[in-house]
């Protein structure tokens, strides 16, 4: 298990490094660059285009702005924005937190919701609760962030709020202050829109992949020899296809937590929350490669490292598969 | 900023606070109202809040609340002395001499000196700034070398004498309109102790030491919850703040901000496009501004079928095509009203009626275009309209495109990528009809004229490549002289000869700043220079 984790990393450090690469060529073959973003309907002198240029170093060649990158990064720092002079660690700091916050609440949501409509439609196939939740995961599924944020915006914040019926109103500001660092000392009703926005994309597709495994699962051999040994129903449920059928279903969750990953810079938009969602896209606009940069080495090391998880996790729910380091191979 | 539109209840409010305190207009904090602004950064975070550095309005706006600068212009376009108490020149526009009010402070407690001017400009102009508006220190001697690190500062140009109080200001050429460009926000003074401040000042706002009416609150002031807060300035020498707070909101999306205000979580919010003549007739319309800008449709000069003299009659055709009450309506509903000229009214000097027109004329479009044809010219193939894609300009181009069908005029759109490579594009000559518009900087003609249409601009904002000697002659003998009411003649002939008898550019609408207020905001001035003075809202 030891060699397996050291060697997944070490190649996770490889698909960083070719990943960051990439992108930082791109930055060069792409039309437009940040200096001449900055002339826009006004034109600037040259002389300011080129004290810019010298500013950022981008007078220099590009093998040189590489290494230099690589070189600043080993020692931790990530660089300036070229737009608004921020460093890029600060950056990552400020936007970090809010980006963790919402990606916890919104995996957690997300986990509850497909808990409960994923059991409630295996363990009541055929009934009203298994075709709402039917109806609630093809219904869900297919709308955009930006609509359904939107919508929640409206029918949660702007009507109530209209209508002075402030208890239905949960359109309210991001929390300022937390305990541990993700409860909200203040009114949590500012993380229950943006969590639930991230959280209602997948959810609907790991409640009908939670409910198809275990109607799988039900039907083995083992379960029936369960039930015939006189063990209670809920006993049977929980302990035996539960655990067993959730291995799938835990596969797609770590896949779908990369995927909330590009929700939540969506949904980060739609809401305006200071994460660091929103900086990537608008970061990526203005072509302010440090930034980009910067938050891709943060969300491609989250991937692996989630990936990496999802794998250890297989042994801790099911003891027969074990993770040799020559199964690696 | 000062106090020049207040309502009468607020006016009487401010007095009985006065008389209250003993005489001083001071206003009880605790008491003001605190304000929440969901508009200024509705669309984005600015490029900075430093005055050295923003290069963006609602950037330059928090500056403008943060420092005060000589001059500044008011709510109802006039230039007034802010720190400056008057100024002078007696050689012509060549020197400049302000003297400044005594006993102002920076909101450390530090005074307000002349050599506060040098400290800050030193700082702005710097090489190792590279601040992006730093060029307009061009017009002192010696500053533009300062600023491409050719040369020291230029000490015999700008002489601060502490003593008398005065800033003598040494310029490269005449330039009259010198007091309205030093109110621009990157002429604000630095106490001391902000000399050798970086660009990364904003990071610890207990550095971003300024003298205007507000300070900031937070030592962590841009995206620390998304949000930027504003406190009044306890040691401000002119007029009081009527507000104890201002939190601007850090929105990335319009919509959403726009959602924040109608929930009730903002004062104000900005209007997302498409819905200017529902949410204003919703909200009112006590958040609109007509401002210093012009949206335009220049012709290439240089090109065989629209530019040259040969082809005036084709562009007067264009031009007295073209629908702008139309494209007020349909786009912006009447947020941007049509214009008439390119400089736009509320500007000193503005005269209506510059342009070739300012109303549809088909009968005089079509006349015009067989003129044209007459000539000898052949129906051209699609003349193309060049825009920057991604910014609706596209629906702006489709009402002109149909306006030219009405007189037969083949048209087509030719959009560029929102890559910022279209300006870069046009100034190489590559449009033929070119999409552009202006905002002032400084509340002059100038402003307008030189940049846009001037023959030292070409390759800059001089899209149209146009070149005209006695249009030049015009511009340089009014930036020159000292004589406001010749400067502005000049001014005006010289947008009469490029507009109606060179044609070489059709104005369409005059640009517009629109917000959604609150009921509790009864006053929300707005500068023609688009800054909201935050200081002066009004609310109950």
């Amino acid at each position: 298990m030891f060699t397996y984790t050291i060697k997944r990393l070490l190649q996770s450090l490889i698909v960083v490094w070719a990943a960051v690469t990439l992108m930082f060529a791109l930055f060069f073959i792409i039309p437009g660059d940040p200096i001449s973003l900055k002339s826009g309907e006004k034109a600037l002198p040259q002389e300011i285009l080129d004290n810019i240029e010298k500013k950022y170093g981008l007078d220099k060649p590009t093998y040189v702005q590489y290494f230099r990158f690589f070189g600043n990064l080993f020692r931790g720092d990530l660089g300036y924005s070229y737009k608004n002079d921020k460093s890029v660690n600060s950056i990552l700091s400020d936007g970090l937190s809010t980006s963790a916050r919402l990606l916890f609440w919104g995996a957690l949501f997300q986990l509850i919701i497909a808990l409960a409509v994923g059991l409630t439609s295996a363990i009541k196939r055929g009934s009203l609760g298994d075709r709402i939740g039917t109806v609630f995961s093809v219904g869900v599924q297919g709308i955009p962030v930006f609509v359904s944020g939107l919508l929640a915006q409206y029918l949660f914040g702007v009507l109530p709020f209209q209508l002075g019926w402030d208890w239905l109103n949960f359109f309210k500001p991001w929390p300022q202050t937390w305990a541990f660092g993700i409860f909200p000392t203040e009114s949590i009703k500012g993380i229950i829109l943006p969590a639930l926005v991230v959280a209602v994309v997948d959810a609907a597709f790991i409640a009908r992949m939670l409910r198809s495994s275990l109607l799988e699962v039900l039907r083995a051999d083992y379960i029936r020899t369960a039930f015939a040994k006189g063990l209670s129903a809920r006993r049977v449920w929980m302990h035996h296809a539960l655990r067993n059928a959730l291995i799938p279903v835990v596969t797609v969750y770590g896949t779908s937590l990369i995927a909330i990953f590009g929700v939540a810079v969506q949904t980060e938009k739609i809401f305006s929350l200071p994460g660091m969602g929103s900086t990537i896209a608008d970061s990526a606009l203005s072509q302010d490669a440090p930034v980009v940069l910067g938050l891709s080495i943060v969300v491609i090391s989250f991937g692996a490292f989630v990936n990496l998880i999802v794998d250890l996790s297989y042994a801790l729910i099911d003891p027969r598969i074990k993770i040799e380091s020559k199964a690696v191979h | 900023m000062k106090l020049q539109t207040l309502g009468k209840r607020s006016a009487a409010v401010l007095a009985a606070l006065a008389l209250a305190v003993g005489g001083n207009v001071v206003v009880a904090h605790a008491a003001a109202p605190a304000y929440i602004d969901c508009q200024l950064f509705g669309a984005g975070e600015p490029d900075f809040i430093d005055p050295a550095l923003t290069s963006t309005l609602v950037g330059a706006n928090v500056a403008t609340m943060l420092f005060d600068g000589l001059t500044d212009t008011d709510a109802a376009g006039n230039l007034y002395g802010e720190v400056a108490s008057k100024w002078s020149t007696k050689d012509g526009a060549k020197t400049w001499t302000f003297t400044l009010k005594k006993n102002l402070k920076f909101s450390n407690g530090e005074p307000v000196l002349p050599s506060s001017f040098i400290t800050g400009w030193k700082r702005a102009f710097a090489e190792s700034m590279a601040s992006e508006v730093a060029y307009h220190s061009y017009f002192i001697a010696g500053m533009e070398a300062y600023n491409t690190g050719k040369g020291a500062f230029p000490t015999s140009s700008v002489i601060a004498d502490d003593k008398a109080m005065t800033l003598v200001v040494k310029m490269v050429d005449p330039t009259a309109d010198f007091p309205s460009i030093v109110g621009h926000s990157v002429f604000s003074p630095v106490p001391t102790t902000m000399a050798a401040a970086t660009a990364k000042v904003e990071t610890d706002g207990t550095k971003l030491v300024g003298n205007g009416p507000f300070m900031l609150d937070k030592a962590i002031t841009k995206r620390a919850g998304g949000e930027v807060v504003i406190v009044p300035n306890p040691n401000y020498g002119g007029k009081a703040s009527l507000l104890s707070k201002v939190t601007f909101k850090i929105s990335t999306d319009v919509n959403a901000a726009y959602n924040a205000f109608a929930s009730g979580q903002c004062d104000n919010g900005p209007i997302p496009a498409g819905r200017y003549a529902e949410l204003l007739g919703k909200w009112g319309t006590k958040g609109v501004k007509t401002t210093l800008g012009t949206d335009y449709w220049g012709f290439n000069y240089e090109d065989p079928i629209v530019g040259g003299t040969k082809n005036k009659y084709l562009r007067s055709a264009i031009s007295k095509a073209i629908d702008r009450n139309q494209i007020s309506d349909v786009i912006y509903q009447g947020v941007r009203k049509p214009a008439s000229g390119l400089l736009p009214p509320g500007l000193p000097g503005y005269k209506s009626g510059q342009g070739l027109t300012s109303t549809r004329d088909l009968v005089g479009a079509q006349a015009d275009y067989k003129r044209w044809l007459a000539l000898g010219n052949k129906t051209p193939a699609p003349i193309r309209l060049s825009y920057n894609d991604g910014a609706g300009w596209d629906k702006v181009a489709s009402i002109i495109i149909a306006n030219l069908k009405d007189v037969g005029i083949p048209a087509k759109l030719d959009p560029y990528p929102a890559d910022g490579t279209y300006f870069s594009k046009m100034r190489k000559g590559q449009g033929q009809m070119i999409r552009a518009g202006w905002f002032a900087d400084y509340a002059i003609a100038d402003n307008f004229l030189f940049p846009l249409l001037h023959s030292k601009s070409i390759g800059g904002d001089n899209l149209e490549r146009y070149s005209s000697p006695s249009f030049d002659a015009l511009i340089n003998s009014a930036r020159s002289s000292t004589n406001k009411s010749f400067a502005e003649s000049q001014y005006r002939r010289a947008e009469v000869q490029a507009l109606k008898n060179d044609v070489v550019i059709t104005q369409t609408v005059n640009r517009g700043i629109a917000a959604v207020l609150a009921a509790s905001t009864s006053s929300f001035p707005i500068t023609p220079l688009g800054m909201i003075v935050f200081d002066q809202i009004v609310k109950n």
